[in-house]
């Protein structure tokens, strides 16, 4: 079976219109991250956190009134994949645990007869919560120069540089998305949480895969067309290498799917983000990585040797 | 053709042509080409089997026991001791997150510690204590190096305040530094033995750093429970043994009564001799001969007989080594705590006696036969003297007899009340215990005046360490607070294992069905490389000890749909090679070679990812990045070495072109 035939689809003709799509994209992911911002998880933020099942559907209402009662005016409510399971948060710092013991007796108090069981209740004091931010940057940090390096020893400085530039693409793209549909879809909450760093840097990894995979096929034609024009090539070998990306991009896409529908709340945020990054990272690699290196090549009238 | 089976393990490559009768024998299946990678791939098959059989009988095990109740899972339980914990031990370990249970980070709350090592408070230190307090609570730095910067600011000595007033402020320093370091010892202790008497399976209590404690107990859900016992004040009380003759009467009659009961009641009779036979024959001849000398005055019984005549004495020795003090093996230990938790047991025992258990079990029995064995020392309920009168505590070695002893030192209050206790009790033993759990029964030599005690029989300088600290949680307790409490309910976990299975199954079903349409043949051996990368997966996970968390299961999702790109990358540059007119052996052979720079460069980046992620993640996230490094080594092997061996041998038999769609 075959989805695609040898192709030749002219993609750096095209590349500027898409330039503006991903700058526009970009554009209203920025302005949601400075609006609406991020919605920090327990892990970063500290506080208490507390997921209880009742055993009958709850009004959200009643819950923010029986917080605001007990002082909790600062508490995030909201469901937590269904209409009987809530999560409660709220930044409140106190001595060992007793914050959750008050959410518990004020819940108790407002709903005698809808009882409930606490699913998960997590606690995170000031000091944890600066230690896991801290560790969370260091990540990111450890794992770009971690990239940086692998690049900047594998290819030509150029062809790194527009490596490099897709993948800040794609996590700024996704960081805006996130932050966009975070709390829109119902059951869609995208909490920034320790395993939505885990989910940014495997798209990290996942995107460079693809780019790397293209700029392979760049390189062995490179060899083998020595006079062909920059554009041409690099059409060339993405049209080649296109039923290979599409495939692969499609596997992994349908597994994160699987995972967004049916593998509940704890990975949904997780699953959502990598979703986003791997077609990203697809496009990426395409109209970031290899366009600007053409960009730079078509102006300065030079080669563009992948490598030496 | 069959004679070339013998060739197998030379080294010998005959030239190899499709059609050559050497390279066949047995149907293509011993051809000496891939004998070295069939062996290989059959061996780690062999072990993954082997890795993961303890996963699959630990659920059967479990499966069984949910069907029962009651008493029926108890004997259930009792039967199939050593095969549960067996099992157990080797299954694949599943994250809080996945069985519900509770994970605590303690810390020592060091400025506690100081403000209550400090004498002569006046307003300047309490000034001081105040800002060291509003810093610490940012910084990353000790609270003892914050409290000598504030000292040495204002210019004044640390020695008003601590230890005498000829110390520097490096001696200072350096004792305090040293006793916070102590504090965590402590408290480590504490919570340890606190954990050990609650009961969790599989508790881990780990210290982290210079003052942190991270205690996981799986299963449990009564959390406010668990919070009190965990920060709450030690209590180290000093308790008097009991004599040993009022000891054996009243384990005679607890021995008479089980006796009696467990002719009619079966599932106390099933609890008790569930397992004799095999418990028995590694029973030390000695422990039953001293058993049958104290208690049978019937004479000779075979173990079997012995046990039914005596249920109690068969499992809690009573030695004329250890006069006064029971002896249980570790195995019976939660056997013997059912028993005297029961009612009518209770009612033998006086109202001022009870048993208490020791917190370290001691190795007994001959050469070869060594089992460890708690010792359950009776004693008297009200406690002759609380911790708190001690001031101080410290083991060293006696110049004298070169053997390790502990000093304690108590002040004026209770050193009266000890020299009255003492004085009454000589030749007596009593026992130190911190809440509930004995950790030394010393016997009282002569009466103690002033308060100077000193403690010896120590058998190690673990022992006497030990003893120091325990001493040392009356003087001073540890105060912990708790700075990250997480729990999962089990509710929630099994939702999230199921959610994890039913997503793992439609993954595996999509990719599967997806690559037989797409590569049709070739699509059905990267499938049948991907079952390979599941089970080694796994194997893998239960050989290291990992530990399986939810993300952990979004990590194996994930290999799933990355683990084809390998065979993806392959089987479109066979196909581009057989475009280009090349022989079927000949495009696989391109197709491996050159999709190889690709596969590998691009696998080597999220291996990258995933040792970062390790590195700096914590628990759930760990359990990520540990499926996401496991499954790319793994799918890398399967997709490169499992498929190419298939497809050599499919090449070579039929000499004709493999479908890959």
């Amino acid at each position: 079976m075959r989805f695609l035939g040898k192709t030749s689809i002219d993609f750096m003709g095209k590349r500027h219109l898409w330039y503006a799509v991903s700058a526009t994209v970009i554009g209203l992911g920025m302005i949601s991250l400075v609006v609406k911002g991020v919605n920090y998880g327990i892990d970063f933020l500290g506080g208490t956190e507390i997921v209880v099942r009742f055993a009958d559907n709850v009004d959200v209402g009643d819950i923010r009134s029986a917080m605001d009662k007990n002082g909790f005016t600062k508490a995030e409510i909201k469901t937590f994949g269904s209409e009987r399971d809530i999560l409660i948060r709220t930044p409140e710092q106190e001595e060992g645990t007793v914050v959750g013991d008050r959410i518990r007796a004020a819940l108790q108090a407002q709903f005698p007869k809808n009882p409930f069981i606490v699913q998960k209740e997590d606690k995170i004091g000031p000091k944890i919560g600066a230690e896991l931010r801290r560790d969370a940057i260091y990540a990111v940090l450890a794992s770009l120069v971690a990239i940086l390096l692998y690049l900047g020893f594998r290819f030509k400085f150029l062809w790194a540089a527009g490596a490099v530039a897709a993948l800040f693409h794609d996590v700024l793209l996704t960081l805006g998305l996130v932050s966009i549909f975070d709390g829109v879809i119902p059951h869609l909450n995208l909490e920034f949480n320790q395993t939505m760093v885990a989910a940014f840097l495997t798209l990290v990894g996942l995107s460079n895969n693809d780019t790397v995979v293209i700029f392979d096929r760049i390189r062995e034609n490179q060899k083998l067309f020595r006079n062909m024009d920059l554009p041409t090539l690099i059409n060339k070998s993405v049209n080649e290498v296109l039923s290979r990306t599409i495939i692969t991009s499609g596997t992994v896409f349908v597994v994160l799917a699987v995972l967004l529908f049916f593998g509940g709340e704890v990975t949904r945020g997780f699953a959502f983000a990598s979703l986003v990054g791997i077609v990203t990272g697809t496009y990426s690699s395409i109209y970031i990585a290899s366009a600007l290196v053409v960009e730079v090549v078509v102006r300065t009238r030079t080669q563009g040797k992948l490598i030496d | 053709m069959r004679a070339y089976i013998y060739e197998l393990g030379r080294t010998v490559l005959y030239p190899f042509h499709a059609t050559d009768p050497r390279t066949f024998d047995l149907g293509g299946f011993f051809v000496k080409k891939y004998a070295g990678r069939l062996i290989i791939i059959a061996a780690c098959v062999f072990l993954a089997v082997y890795e993961l059989l303890p996963t699959w009988r630990d659920y059967q095990l479990r499966q069984d026991l949910g069907k029962l109740a009651g008493d029926d899972s108890l004997s259930y339980v009792t039967r199939h001791e050593t095969e549960l914990r067996d099992a157990r031990a080797r299954r694949i370990k599943l994250g809080l997150d996945l069985q519900g249970g509770m994970r605590v980070v303690l810390e020592v709350n060091v400025l506690k510690l100081i403000e209550d090592l400090a004498k002569n408070k006046d307003d300047t230190f309490n000034q001081i204590m105040k800002e060291v307090h509003a810093e610490a609570r940012t910084s990353e730095e000790s609270p003892v190096l914050l409290l000598r910067r504030k000292f040495e600011a204002r210019g004044i000595r640390m020695s008003r305040y601590y230890r005498n007033l000829r110390d520097s402020n490096d001696d200072i320093y350096k004792f305090l530094d040293d006793e916070s370091t102590k504090a965590i010892d402590r408290g480590m202790e504490i919570v340890r033995n606190r954990v050990d008497q609650y009961g969790v399976s599989e508790p881990s209590i780990q210290k982290l750093g210079g003052s942190r404690i991270i205690v996981e107990l799986p299963g449990v859900t009564h959390e406010t429970e668990v919070r009190q016992l965990l920060q709450g004040t030690a209590l180290l009380e000093f308790k008097l043994l009991k004599e040993p003759d009022v000891t054996y009467r009243v384990a005679e009659s607890i021995d008479k009564l089980l006796a009696a009961s467990a002719k009619t009641d079966t599932a106390l009779a099933d609890s008790l001799f569930a397992g004799t036979a095999s418990a028995d024959s590694s029973k030390s001849d000695s422990t039953k001969a001293d058993t049958q000398k104290i208690s049978t005055p019937e004479g000779e019984l075979s173990a079997e007989e012995f046990s039914r005549k005596h249920p109690f004495f068969s499992i809690v020795i009573f030695s004329q080594q250890f006069p006064g003090e029971g002896l249980v093996s570790e195995d019976n230990k939660e056997k013997v705590r059912r028993l005297l938790d029961r009612e009518d047991v209770q009612k033998l025992i006086p109202n001022d006696m009870e048993f208490l258990w020791s917190a370290k079990s001691r190795i007994l029995g001959e050469k070869g036969q060594e089992k460890k064995f708690f010792t359950l020392y009776p004693v008297k309920k009200t406690a002759e003297l609380t911790g708190g009168v001690i001031v101080n505590a410290k083991w060293q070695i006696d110049p004298s007899y070169n053997k390790p002893i502990v000093t304690m030192e108590m002040n004026s209050e209770g050193s009266r009340e000890w020299a009255r206790i003492t004085g009454a009790n000589i030749n007596k033993r009593i026992a130190i215990v911190l809440d509930n759990s004995v950790f030394s029964a010393p016997n009282v030599l002569t009466k103690i005046t002033g308060g100077h005690s000193e403690i010896e029989g120590m058998e190690s300088e673990t022992e006497a360490k030990l003893l120091e600290i325990v001493l040392k949680a009356g003087a001073l307790p540890a105060p912990v607070d708790i700075i990250e409490q997480r729990s999962v309910g089990p509710s929630l976990g099994e939702d999230s294992i199921r959610a994890g299975i039913t997503s793992s199954l439609v993954a595996i079903a999509l990719t599967v069905l997806f690559m037989a349409v797409y590569y049709r043949t070739g699509g059905l051996v990267a499938d049948f490389a991907l079952m390979f990368t599941v089970v080694f997966l796994l194997a893998i996970l239960a050989a290291f000890a990992g530990t399986l968390t939810m993300p952990g299961i979004a990590g194996i999702i994930l290999t799933l749909g990355v683990a084809v790109d390998a065979n993806v990358l392959i089987y479109e540059r066979i196909r581009e090679e057989t475009a280009g007119g090349k022989t079927p052996r000949a495009a696989i052979d391109a197709g491996y070679s050159k999709a190889f720079t690709a596969i590998f460069d691009s696998n080597l980046t999220t291996l990258l990812t995933g040792i970062i992620l390790y590195q700096f993640g914590t628990g759930p996230v760990q359990g990520f990045a540990l499926t996401l490094m496991i499954g790319i080594v793994v799918s890398l092997f399967s997709a490169i070495i499992i498929t190419r061996v298939v497809f050599d041998m499919m090449v070579d038999r039929s000499g004709v072109a493999v479908n890959f769609g």
